[in-house]
């Protein structure tokens, strides 16, 4: 067990937790403005994976287009799902009791998704998008390091860094922060709260959706590969606590490279429980998160 | 609030002795299957709707609790030949024990965050189930010999009937009994507001523990009839899957109503049967029409058929209950 070794784990372990982070970030956003965890997040990566393909494969986009029409739609399919389902839920209850109807709901939004991409006989057999970028790997130092991996890592981050700018000092950020504060004050300074709803679904929609092409060309697609991802995401969103956008990042990334050290140190067939023990013992001991914090529960 | 259980409760047991009398033998063995896995639902959907419905705690590790009865039914007869009315009991009562365990943590959880970490539970549970190979058999599934029910055995699906509806049966009495009960209305105490249940001098964590432990029972209780009825089980029988399923019965019943349960059971359970005769490729469409039918309730029918039925009930009795306002009387809760 040499120093390169551990290396190489933590950096693949990143790479992975990137994608991670990216879901979980999907997640917070929604959770932030409207309260629901969204349980068909992974399957939101899933469909945006699918829709990539369609437009590679069917259309012969490059992957330039790619994440522009991937983007558009996966935007209308939030916008759609918020305006479209999601409004009339939220008027059929008091608000009190509506919030685990709102969570069924996208418990059936994951069983459409599926659904939908399953109707098509070209999703029975396992596929992969093309590798991002073609060459010789790199090293740094005593680390091999895929052309891929680097460039998933660059566009993940500048999409987080994109996001903590659209938040920090864009109009439309910080009216989206406002509402997911406190509706009813935002309300009555001019924002529409409905309309910050729709923006939130749709901008979750994009962000995991982008999730999905880039860990598309890393393992293989099938419709039931989102869940796997979503559970790694949930427990990387609990370690934020479901509040902090950095607390999410790290936890991805941290349980990006907890999956890659169970796997090397303990077992591969280990991998698949340890984000289900992450969320245990981080809601055991930490009911709030690890960089929660403060009170999960919001003021009206 | 707390009518007695009068005669529905009644019709119904009469209707099971009826069944049990005329079903067995006569029916094709296909439909006494369907039926007898309705039951096993129902049991499964009862128990969660003690938590979730009557409770109001939103918990995902229903479909652990099934996998615990199944398995130690199953593996106390085929280690130790314990009959039937041995290995349910015990499975039942190691189900109750896990979920008094489970629930010890989760009673100062709050609303998504139980989801949560119940769903983490019963996802790591099922790992348990798919690694433990030299116990469970692992991914591979578990063989099961027809079981031992007083020394008689149960092979085809019309011996089963019997029992299957007996076990059912006293599920359902007990149940409702429970609703009844103290306990059952601290519970809904809780549910409707912790503050005012607290106020009231109710122990909300007893409450919340009781809630837990009760509906792991049940689950354990559909476990091992489950065990009886199939030859075979593996892990998949107990995935986020099952959970959903049971879910969307409560959904679509209603929660918190024993005869709306129980409707959304039927209606759930004989889905992927019309399904099956309507479409040719039903896993194709299966998954889509569950979703649509998860998010469609939701939008149109927020409480389930037991709403939808009371709502039709309520327009005639709503000139009633206007008058008795008026006259000083209390509002019932909708």
């Amino acid at each position: 067990m040499s120093a390169a070794t551990l290396l190489q784990i933590l950096s693949s372990g990143v790479v992975t937790g990137g994608i991670y982070a990216l879901v979980a970030l999907s997640l917070l956003i929604v959770f932030k403005s409207t309260e629901i965890v969204n349980f068909g997040g992974g399957d939101v990566l899933m469909f945006g994976a699918y829709v990539a393909m369609l437009c590679q494969d069917y259309f012969g986009l490059g992957y330039g287009p790619t994440f522009l029409v991937t983007s558009c739609v996966m935007f209308a399919l939030g916008a759609a799902f918020e305006t479209g389902v999601l409004r009339t839920v939220r008027g059929a209850l008091s608000p009190s009791r509506v919030l685990v109807s709102l969570v069924i709901t996208t418990i059936g939004l994951a069983y459409a998704l599926r659904g939908v991409v399953r109707l098509f006989s070209y999703t029975d057999e396992v596929r992969r998008l093309p590798v991002l970028v073609r060459g010789p790997p790199l090293f740094l130092g005593p680390v091999v390091l895929q052309r891929q991996d680097v460039v998933i890592v660059a566009v993940t981050l500048s999409l987080v860094a994109a996001l903590f700018a659209f938040f920090r000092y864009t109009w439309l950020g910080k009216a989206l922060r406002a509402a997911s504060v406190n509706p009813r004050a935002a309300e009555l300074i001019g924002i529409k709260v409905a309309r910050m709803r729709l923006f939130s679904w749709g901008l979750a929609f994009v962000i995991a959706g982008i999730g999905g092409i880039l860990i598309g060309g890393k393992i293989p697609i099938t419709p039931d590969f989102g869940t796997q991802i979503a559970f790694l995401a949930f427990a990387a969103a609990t370690i934020g606590g479901f509040q902090s956008l950095p607390g999410c990042i790290m936890g991805g990334i941290l349980l990006g490279v907890i999956q890659n050290m169970v796997g090397f140190f303990v077992s591969s067939a280990s991998i698949a429980v340890a984000p289900f023990i992450v969320i245990m013992l981080v809601l055991v001991f930490l009911p709030q998160g690890l960089l929660g914090g403060g009170s999960a529960l919001k003021k009206v | 609030m707390l009518r007695s259980p009068g005669r529905p409760l009644l019709v119904f047991i009469a209707v099971m002795i009826l069944a049990t009398l005329v079903v067995p033998g006569r029916a094709p063995a296909y439909y006494t299957h369907v039926v007898n896995l309705l039951m096993v639902y129902g049991i499964l959907a009862l128990g969660l709707d003690i938590l979730i419905g009557l409770c109001g705690q939103f918990a995902f590790a229903h479909a652990a609790f099934f996998g615990i009865g199944c398995y130690t039914t199953a593996l106390l007869y085929m280690r130790l030949g314990a009959p039937f009315l041995i290995g349910m009991p015990a499975g039942a009562v190691l189900a109750g024990l896990v979920g008094l365990l489970v629930g010890l943590p989760a009673m100062r959880m709050r609303s998504l965050y139980l989801a949560l970490a119940t769903f983490a539970f019963a996802e790591a549970a099922r790992w348990v189930a798919a690694s433990w190979d030299s116990v469970t058999g692992g991914s591979n599934g578990l063989r099961i010999d027809p079981g031992t029910v007083f020394g008689w055995s149960i092979v085809t699906e019309a011996d089963a009937f019997p029992i299957v509806a007996g076990v059912f049966t006293l599920v359902v009495i007990s149940i409702s009994h429970l609703v009844r009960s103290r306990l059952g209305a601290e519970m809904l105490a809780v549910r409707e507001s912790e503050h005012v249940a607290m106020a009231s001098g109710i122990d909300i964590n007893r409450t919340k523990l009781l809630a837990f432990t009760i509906s792991a029972v049940f689950a354990g209780i559909a476990g091992g009839v489950f065990a009886l009825l199939n030859s075979f089980v593996n892990p998949d029988h107990f995935s986020f899957g099952t959970a959903i399923m049971v879910l969307t019965m409560l959904v679509v019943g209603g929660f918190g109503s024993l005869p709306g349960v129980l409707s959304g059971v039927v209606v759930i359970g004989l889905l992927p049967e019309v399904l099956r005769v309507a479409l040719k490729s039903i896993q194709v469409w299966q998954e889509l029409i569950y979703g649509g039918i998860l998010m469609a309730t939701m939008m149109f029918m927020p409480l389930g058929l037991a709403g939808l039925s009371r709502q039709m009930l309520g327009k005639a009795r709503r000139a009633n209950r206007a008058l008795d306002a008026t006259l000083g009387g209390t509002e019932t809760p909708p």
